[in-house]
């Protein structure tokens, strides 16, 4: 773990140091958090619409943003980047073990996570949205955000270690589209298509997304965000035991 | 060009192994278009303490050869043993005895010099302090201190690949691979290279080092091989593979290593000046 918390400051540094890598995972899921505010927010008026609990429809798409921004790490960017230029390989050439390596990336984004989270969050408190489990909910907001960019990361360090091709990496990160939209992103679960509903059901980001949801509009509701909790642990689970399959086999 | 006649073998204290030592090595890609065989059975000897040379055209296996050697390839079939060490049995037992420079400079462009040490000191199990003070023993031996806290992505060619060098040799290690350290390099840099080299085998460190230079061989190689089509063409120390050559052709003026090199690979010079193709394997 020493050395997976070594590989992870110097991925913080170097996150820190490129900046404009990190704008853009702040600015469009803020971006996309005022369009979707703009379009539906009259359709949907806080004092009139039931699964708002009181609150507007910006409090409703805020998880959906926040979910946004927690798949746009750049780690897996700055990985192929590391095999193109040959530093990957110095860092095979250590002695440390291939999970440290997958792993200090990781840690790296799960802390930069909790920073654009928290962000995110007091911008839209200061926006009139509130957290209406308080400051546990908000706690456990940041942390499930934190979990799911640490599993989304996960999985596009598999594919920039299966392609070592920014192109193809950058396609498939493209994948978190389908599966965002997939999702009761703009009304509850019960108000989808029947087709619609039966996808988001499948849909293991919808459990993630209902829990930080019920973390906004409601009080502490442990079976919601015990099942987003329980669907972030075992993506990440598999996402990184896949991850160091994918390092060990590296050739 | 100067010639190296003497061969230098001082193996380590308590060594009694070879540096590196590999048989029938193979390396075999698949590919779309079927397999490919990089490395084709490479037998290889170095002694503690030499500079050995590895010379062979582009795509020859050369590159392929010595990230076999330094755990960055998987063995297809053959064995090899490095610091006595088995390479496809105790990968991380010989990344603890090996240092490595690859063809690119690999380094964090956003990290300072002095950063890359001391992260390189800490993957090597340094602890924190003892990292940081090798980190600025070794950014004085490859004179790079005044420019020890700027941005890697800074550096020019010649810097990036003298703190490549220095990477390499943070953990002090027995055998120091070097694959094409000068390519690109303009002349001053390259000599200033040569004699990093030539200090770091002087402190006992065994050196594996390809290049396409002959005159860099020349200059530097107690014993060399030459591969071409993933196979050893020729190996032997400089001098003696210019008199053999010198012999069989039953000329009496200088054979230069280029000649060698021509000979043992069946190349012509128009072939080889127009070969421009990088094959990476």
């Amino acid at each position: 773990m020493t050395y997976a918390l070594v590989l992870g400051r110097r991925a913080l540094r170097e996150g820190i140091r490129t900046p404009e890598a990190i704008v853009p995972t702040l600015f469009i899921p803020l971006f996309f958090l005022v369009v979707n505010v703009g379009q539906a927010a009259r359709i949907f008026p806080g004092s009139s619409t039931a699964f708002l609990h009181g609150q507007g429809y910006g409090a409703f798409q805020l998880p959906s943003s926040m979910l946004l921004a927690a798949s746009f790490g750049s780690a897996a960017l700055f990985l192929v980047e590391e095999i193109e230029g040959g530093y990957f390989d110095k860092l095979r050439a250590t002695p440390v073990s291939r999970s440290a390596i997958v792993l200090g990336r990781l840690i790296a984004e799960g802390v930069k996570a909790l920073l654009i989270a928290s962000l995110i969050v007091l911008l839209g408190l200061a926006f009139g949205i509130t957290i209406a489990s308080g400051v546990l909910g908000f706690v456990l907001l940041i942390l499930l955000t934190a979990g799911w960019a640490v599993v989304y990361s996960g999985f596009m360090q598999v594919i920039a270690l299966k392609t070592r091709s920014a192109a193809a990496t950058n396609s498939a990160g493209l994948v978190f589209f389908p599966l965002l939209f997939l999702t009761p992103n703009f009304v509850p679960r019960n108000l989808l298509t029947r087709p619609m509903e039966i996808a988001a059901t499948l849909n293991p980001v919808t459990y993630v997304m209902e829990a930080m949801r019920s973390l906004v509009l409601q009080d502490l509701h442990w079976e919601t965000i015990g099942l987003g909790f329980l669907v972030v642990a075992v993506a990440a689970v598999l996402m990184l035991a896949l991850s160091i399959r994918v390092i060990e086999r590296y050739d | 060009m100067t010639e190296t006649t003497s061969v230098r073998t001082a193996p380590r204290a308590g060594g009694g192994h070879c540096a590196v030592e590999a048989e029938g090595l193979q390396k075999t890609y698949r590919s779309r278009s079927g397999e490919v065989e990089a490395v084709c059975g490479v037998d290889l000897r170095v002694e503690p303490g030499e500079i050995f040379g590895f010379l062979g055209p582009n795509g020859a296996g050369k590159s392929t050869t010595v990230k076999m050697l330094a755990t960055l390839l998987t063995i297809t079939a053959g064995t090899a043993r490095v610091a006595g060490i088995d390479v496809a049995k105790e990968p991380d037992a010989v990344r603890r005895q090996i240092g490595v420079a690859l063809q690119e400079a690999g380094l964090d462009p956003r990290q300072t010099g002095r950063e890359l040490l001391v992260l390189q000191g800490r993957l090597f199990r340094l602890p924190p302090r003892a990292a940081a003070e090798r980190a600025e023993t070794l950014l004085e031996l490859v004179e790079l201190t005044d420019a020890a806290d700027r941005r890697i992505k800074t550096y020019s060619g010649g810097m990036k690949r003298r703190l490549d060098l220095a990477s390499a040799l943070v953990h002090e290690p027995q055998v120091l691979f070097l694959d094409e350290p000068t390519t690109g390099l303009d002349p001053a840099s390259r000599v200033t290279v040569w004699d990093e080299v030539r200090r770091i085998n002087e402190r006992g460190t065994t050196v594996f080092l390809t290049t396409q230079y002959l005159e860099e061989a020349d200059q530097l190689c107690d014993r060399l091989a030459i591969i071409d089509g993933g196979r050893i063409v020729r190996d032997g120390t400089p001098a003696i593979l210019k008199d053999e050559l010198r012999g069989r052709l039953g000329v009496t003026r200088e054979v230069t290593l280029d000649d060698v090199f021509l000979d043992a690979t069946g190349r012509t010079r128009t072939q080889v000046a127009g070969e421009v193709q990088e094959v990476k394997a």
